[in-house]
């Protein structure tokens, strides 16, 4: 039993090497397009990181975080986004596949569906996002192979929490009639609420900030853990990224629910 | 079980919402109604019938994707919408205007990758590969990236990539829709081939008379989601495709016709359009009457289309085909 | 009779609805614009206030809490309201169009201003409206005086030229290059980090200020933002001063780079 589970994940693992290979082959039919949008990315977050510099210059301690603290928040919030979306760029279009019924072709394989499908498409600016995280922390905070490791494993936690909500924001497509615009919005919320230190917020949006809009996973928890390399904060990083996925899983098989039963058709067409 | 497919009374109801935000009222469509269906192994069968006839609907449900609203069906022993992993293992699917080939790779890279997906063994797969490329003609565009084949040969390699994993049954949904006619031509032989070699059974959607009778041995017309004709393809040529359609165009006035077995469907001061049914008159004696009527510029025969074929079956008040097994297979 | 009331009211009715419906769009686009600002500023607003507790002073770099978000607000409307001018002037490269324009009796470039300059003024004028209304909601009002606002509205014009004479350059540069995006967002994220976008120029590390402020960029975003909550007519005179030296110095440099480019449109025939 042990056995025949981890050759299933084993597959999976292959799968999943595969997917990536034929997207990164796809990409590189145009691989200047695929350059500048790397490159576009990297100046992209350098804004920000920029800011922060300018910043702590002036104010050398914002609440108890210092400048390494911020770079390696927007690292890990970048490096973990970016990892979210090369490996499952469709987690972004799943609102699309949904109202256009395209959902059908990736129902006809004998996968699971959802993780299935999540492989199907790699977002060329995710590979920027994923790459300037790592550049940055490396070149910025110069930290030891202990930290090193452990800051990959947080990127990896971190891609679940993003994965997760890409599955959830994009599950309302089942729900709502055009739900592109909210999705993005929602999105759009995450990303930001992720590159700011958690605790410049108050309580009651520190709430939100763990539920509704989970940043919390990847403003806070990751950056502590790193800084006193515990163990326990790691964890409940990964805790996060593993509910967050749950949920938006749940919320996608009740949809598909829907999916299935044909009456979603109106907004077909 | 010798009936790869059967199908017994399917059901299928949406639930529309329609009217604006205030006035919502739900109105609800028989997409399918009452389909019972036997299908035996190594069979072709065209499934043909109008746009919104239902046949999209009933292929989503013998393929897992809809769930009916009623009534019973199994494909290879299993139930489609409660086994839908295990039954993709034994089909192949192919949707004319949804294509699973990679656009920006080659087709040996998705083929690569289906043998993933499908975990097929690499011996096997080789194997079956080369097979396919040197039946369907691959060979000579294998390496050329989706996006700058030709849609016929891109159909050709869709059909291919649905067969790599050896399914027991194909469902074909408009497979040539767009093509040209060589392009059309091919595909049909290659499926007839594959069915009428390899045992494949063959379940085709088309709205082209051509399709049916160039793969299909037996036809099923569903029309507002009832069947309103199963019967021998060989059968239905005869009494329903047998008329043509045949248009005229003349440098000057034509003679009236007088030939027996037409009807003139129009007539103006060059052009002739009739109506001829075969089974009175062959057509070519037709085309022999017409060049004496006077000067030909332009000359064109058709099927009917499948609208007026469906109208000619109700206006017969034909029954459904009694004894469905005595098809040929 | 009634029936017939009724008919009429009914095409009424749908008049009234296919009119709201084509303006949907539109109304889309304020929604979102306004959940982006309010994001966007509620974070600033935190950050600033801890900022501003915690160094437990009235004002950083001239600005109060207040005046801070208002300048912020104005600068994301600016930087928000960028239209996309290198795009369709590479278009127009790319697909020969520049050629037919050539014939017109008007002069490319003047087109061009004419139409992205009323484009972006609509756009900013919303942008700033959302933004504003936002940024009241969480700090209140600066004293806003009917001098300010005339002084600001003098300033935006010139600033809006200067960010055009930059984009259609960069976009002319499809005469020589596979992909002029790549410039496109180098520049653009100049213009947001030198031009203060998320942070006013007088925080930024005291030697480099003097430098950035006779560039171009904070001539765009800063100048105008700062004058909004600070105005003054000193200030004005510099900023118009400096701003215009800029515009002639890259109108020179513009008209350089077309004279090259009308060269290639004459000796390859378009």
């Amino acid at each position: 039993m042990e056995a025949s589970l981890f050759a299933k994940f084993y597959n999976y693992f292959l799968l999943v090497v595969k997917y990536v290979s034929c997207n990164f082959k796809s990409h590189m039919e145009y691989r200047g397009a695929f350059l500048s949008q790397v490159i576009a990315m990297f100046l992209n977050n350098s804004v920000w990181v920029i800011f922060w510099v300018i910043f702590f210059n002036r104010f050398p301690v914002l609440r108890g975080w210092e400048i390494k603290d911020v770079i390696t928040l927007w690292a890990i919030a970048a490096s973990g986004f970016g990892i979210a979306d090369t490996i499952c760029g469709n987690g972004l279009e799943i609102p699309r596949l949904i109202t256009r019924g395209q959902l059908d072709i990736w129902m006809l394989y004998p996968r699971k569906l959802l993780p299935h499908m999540l492989l199907g498409r790699m977002d060329a600016t995710a590979c920027g996002d994923a790459l300037f995280g790592y550049v940055v922390y490396i070149g910025f905070v110069h930290p030891d192979i202990l930290h090193f490791i452990m800051f990959v494993a947080l990127t990896l936690a971190v891609a679940l929490v993003f994965i997760g909500f890409d599955i959830l924001s994009g599950s309302l497509g089942f729900f709502i009639g055009n739900s592109e615009a909210l999705t993005l919005e929602l999105r759009f919320a995450m990303i930001t609420f992720s590159t700011y230190p958690l605790n410049l917020f108050d309580g009651a949006v520190k709430i939100i900030l763990y539920t509704l809009i989970p940043a919390g996973f990847v403003s806070y928890l990751p950056i502590q853990a790193l800084r006193n390399l515990s163990l326990t904060d790691a964890f409940l990083t990964l805790l996060g990224g593993i509910g967050v996925i749950l949920v938006g899983s749940t919320i996608f098989h009740l949809g598909l629910k829907r999916y299935e039963s044909g009456n979603l058709l109106e907004m077909r067409n | 079980m010798h009936n790869v497919v059967h199908l017994d009374n399917l059901n299928k109801v949406f639930k529309l919402k329609t009217g604006s935000f205030f006035k919502r009222s739900e109105r609800e469509i028989q997409a399918v109604s009452n389909i019972s269906l036997d299908i035996p192994k190594g069979q072709s069968i065209a499934f043909i019938g109008p746009n919104g006839a239902g046949k999209s609907t009933t292929i989503k449900m013998l393929t897992g994707i809809l769930h009916p609203s009623s009534g019973q069906a199994s494909v290879l022993g299993l139930t489609p919408w409660k086994q839908r992993d295990k039954l993709a293992y034994k089909i192949g699917v192919v949707f004319g205007q949804r294509s699973q080939l990679w656009y920006h790779l080659p087709p040996g890279d998705t083929f690569e990758l289906l043998a993933q997906i499908y975990n097929l063994k690499k011996n096997d797969y080789q194997k079956r590969r080369d097979m396919l490329i040197e039946r369907f003609g691959l060979s000579s565009f294998l390496d050329i990236p989706v996006r700058r084949l030709s849609l016929g040969q891109r159909m050709r390699a869709e059909v291919a990539a649905s067969l790599l994993h050896a399914p027991e049954i194909v469902f074909l949904d408009e497979p040539t829709i767009g093509l040209d006619v060589i392009a059309r031509q091919e595909l049909r032989d290659l499926i007839r081939q594959w069915n009428q070699e390899e045992g494949l059974t063959v379940f085709l959607t088309s709205h082209d008379a051509g399709d049916i009778e160039n793969v299909a041995r037996r036809v099923i017309v569903i029309n507002h989601g009832q069947i309103v004709l199963d019967d021998k393809v060989s059968q239905m040529r005869r009494q329903y495709l047998a008329s043509k359609v045949l248009a005229v165009k003349f440098h000057e006035p034509p003679l009236s016709p007088a030939i027996s077995g037409i009807s003139i469907l129009k007539s103006s001061q060059y052009t002739l359009k009739l109506e001829v049914d075969t089974n009175i008159i062959p057509i070519e004696q037709v085309v022999n009457e017409v060049l004496k009527l006077g000067p030909v510029a332009d000359i064109t025969i058709e099927n009917p289309p499948l609208e007026k074929v469906i109208a000619h079956i109700y206006a017969q008040g034909n029954k459904l085909a009694p004894d469905r097994n005595d098809n040929e297979t | 009779m009634k029936h017939n009331y009724l008919q009429a009211s009914a095409k009424y009715f749908w008049i009234a609805k296919i009119t709201m419906r084509s303006n949907l769009a539109y109304f889309g686009e304020i929604g979102s614009r306004f959940i982006f600002l309010a994001i966007i500023l509620y974070i600033f607003m935190c950050l600033w206030r801890v900022t501003y507790t915690d160094t437990g002073a009235t004002y950083l770099g001239d600005f109060t809490f207040a005046q801070m978000l208002w300048y912020l607000a104005i600068t994301e409307s600016i930087i928000l309201s960028t239209p996309d001018v290198s795009q369709k002037v590479d278009e127009d490269v790319r697909k020969g169009t520049l050629s037919i324009h050539l014939i017109k009796p008007l002069s490319y470039p003047l087109y061009f201003l004419s139409m992205t300059f009323g484009e972006r003024i609509v756009r900013f004028t919303m942008n700033m409206c959302v933004g504003a209304c936002v940024v009241y909601f969480f700090v209140g009002p600066i004293g806003l005086s009917l001098k300010g606002i005339l002084l600001f509205s003098l300033a935006i014009p010139l600033a809006f030229i200067l960010d055009f004479l930059t984009y259609f350059t960069i976009g002319l540069a499809a005469f020589w290059l596979e992909d002029t995006r790549g410039l496109r967002i180098i520049y653009s994220r100049i213009v947001m980090v030198l031009g203060g976008m998320l942070i006013p120029i007088e925080l930024f590390p005291d030697f480099v200020q003097p430098i950035i402020k006779v560039l171009p960029f904070s001539q765009i975003v800063y100048g105008p933002a700062k004058l909004f909550v600070n105005p003054s007519s000193q200030f004005l005179f510099t900023l118009l001063l400096q701003q215009f030296i800029w515009v002639c110095l890259l109108t020179l440099f513009m008209q350089y780079i077309y004279k090259l480019a009308l060269e290639r449109v004459h000796a390859n025939g378009g």
